[in-house]
């Protein structure tokens, strides 16, 4: 059997993706396990105009920076193909790999977090935002 | 949904993230299709592999009880999870149409607040490792059922009734749905075995049948006065099919047992027998029969190579074996193309087949092992024991 890996980017226009990294697990309060959707999990903050970054996650603080991953990433997708017209004997319906983007940079956040008790939350004074409802939990 | 109507959060994606601007802040939230998508997958890769990637030149390759491995044109990679325990939120970019099934998500025109959205959290990527192709199968499968003299005879009256009764054939599609290997590694591993293209299919021949095609070769140059270092390739062929081999036989038996030396200008070529291979090829019909005393054996092989080539013991390295029964040498068959192409299988069969090799017997039936990343002294090291009674003794090499 073989899968075609498929582009349909090409090499200058493939959209570049995203990675936030954190260590451990972000928890999420239980009244809200069940509708993720639109939570607010923290706000990302550069202060400075070097690559370094704040992330703020209910009442902690990350610290970390912009790091370029030593080799690149692609995120591959995969489609479920029906060919009708080519009918490959008994084989069920295909699986096609698709390459959708490349991830070049990650901001990681490798350092325990800092509790922020005197101050107050900024996610908690903005009403519109969904509420503040996640912290963060390290291994 | 009233968090919905409240806010109309501007969609960024990945570029807001990556493109923050200084002394600014963004808002990080889960993506209205957040969920686990193992659909998506990362896909660690080496820069200078992203060419082929772009240009559609890769594909994944085995069967559901293999283990996929990833061909690029030259190259086969197998594929491993590398998990992580951090967690890795992963943005796409914005108005992603893959995710976002109606965009109508993703557009609100207020700008009152910009929000990036994680789409899913990766619990890790796969990471390719370059792997030697696995061969192996090929042989395999070529070997279910090899063209014979039956079939080259049978061939036209009984076309028909032959299909039936055939075993599996396999096409050059076939092979790839079927062998884990790059398109160029199948291709020289074709070569190595020294298979051909009849009729849509690719075969090996049977030996047999090949030694009869060469006997007529030879035969015929004998009556021609041909050189064996200079064949006509439209001479030779047309007298073996007249013969009455098959054309597309004729020509493979010069490209088994030759190589061509010169281009023709009117189109035909000239051929030079390789010395090498058609002695190696009476030698290992006189062994078919089993393992023969060394004089004896070497009698009869002068007799059986044509005349002007010069059988030479050394010939037959990786081809046969010798082994001393008090004064006497016996030899026997034992062919390093017949040994299986991993490493750990070839060295507990070469162990088994002799507890110690010196390393110039060795060498012939391991020089042929293909591990990136991984030289033959590294091979030796991590399979064998190697011994050295003396320092100016020949090292012995034992299993492990």
């Amino acid at each position: 059997m073989q899968i075609q890996i498929k582009c349909s980017c090409g090499e200058g226009s493939c959209p570049e993706w995203a990675i936030i990294e954190v260590q451990g697990v972000v928890e999420v309060q239980p009244s809200f396990q069940d509708r993720l959707q639109n939570l607010e999990i923290g706000q990302l903050c550069r202060p400075s105009s070097q690559e370094n970054y704040t992330f703020t996650i209910g009442y902690h603080e990350l610290t970390g920076s912009k790091v370029a991953l030593k080799k690149p990433m692609l995120v591959l997708k995969k489609v479920k193909c029906m060919d009708i017209d080519q009918s490959s004997d008994n084989q069920s319906p295909g699986t096609e790999l698709e390459v959708v983007g490349i991830i070049r940079h990650r901001i990681l956040f490798k350092t325990r977090p800092k509790a922020l008790i005197s101050k107050p939350q900024p996610v908690v004074k903005d009403r519109a935002s969904p509420a503040a409802a996640s912290s963060s939990v390290q291994t | 949904m009233e968090i919905m109507e409240q806010a109309h959060p501007v969609c960024r994606g990945a570029g807001a993230v990556l493109n923050l601007q200084p002394s600014s802040s963004i808002s990080i939230a889960y993506h209205t299709h957040f969920g686990p998508h193992d659909d998506l997958i990362l896909l660690e890769v080496d820069e200078k592999l992203l060419p082929d990637f772009f240009h559609q030149r890769v594909s994944l390759r085995g069967e559901r009880s293999e283990d996929a491995v990833l061909c690029t044109q030259s190259k086969t990679y197998s594929i491993k999870f590398v998990g992580t325990s951090n967690s890795v939120f992963l943005i796409p970019p914005p108005d992603n149409s893959i995710l976002c099934e109606n965009s109508e998500d993703c557009n609100g025109k207020d700008n009152h607040k910009a929000i990036v959205s994680v789409i899913k959290v990766a619990p890790g990527n796969m990471e390719l490792v370059e792997v030697a192709p696995r061969l192996d199968k090929l042989k395999l499968l070529l070997s279910e059922d090899p063209y014979s003299s039956r079939e080259a005879s049978e061939f036209e009256d009984l076309e028909e009734m032959d299909k039936s009764i055939t075993k599996r054939m396999y096409s050059w599609d076939d092979l790839v749905d079927e062998v884990q290997a790059s398109d160029n590694e199948l291709r020289s591993g074709l070569q190595a075995i020294s298979a051909v293209e009849i009729d849509g299919y690719w075969r090996i021949v049977d030996e047999k049948y090949m030694s009869t095609i060469l006997i007529m070769l030879l035969h015929n140059s004998v009556l021609n006065d041909w050189s064996l270092d200079a064949l006509n390739e439209d001479e030779v062929v047309s007298m073996l099919v007249s013969d009455g081999f098959p054309l597309k036989l004729s020509h493979h038996c010069l490209h088994v047992f030759g190589s061509k030396v010169e281009e023709g200008a009117g189109g035909s070529c000239l051929w030079r027998l390789d010395e090498r291979r058609v002695c190696v090829h009476f030698a290992r019909e006189i062994l078919v029969e089993g393992k023969r005393k060394m004089d004896n054996f070497m009698e009869e092989w002068k007799q059986k190579v044509p005349k002007g080539m010069h059988p030479d013991f050394e010939m037959l390295e990786g081809e046969v074996l010798k082994e001393k029964f008090g004064v006497e040498s016996w030899v026997h068959a034992f062919s390093v193309s017949s040994l299986p192409s991993t490493p750990a299988e070839r060295f507990s069969i070469l162990f088994r087949e002799r507890p110690k090799w010196e390393q110039k017997d060795l060498l012939p039936y391991i020089r042929d092992l293909n591990v990136p990343g991984l030289s033959l002294e590294g091979l030796l090291l991590k399979y064998t024991r190697r011994t050295q009674p003396t320092l100016d003794a020949e090292p012995v090499f034992s299993a492990r």
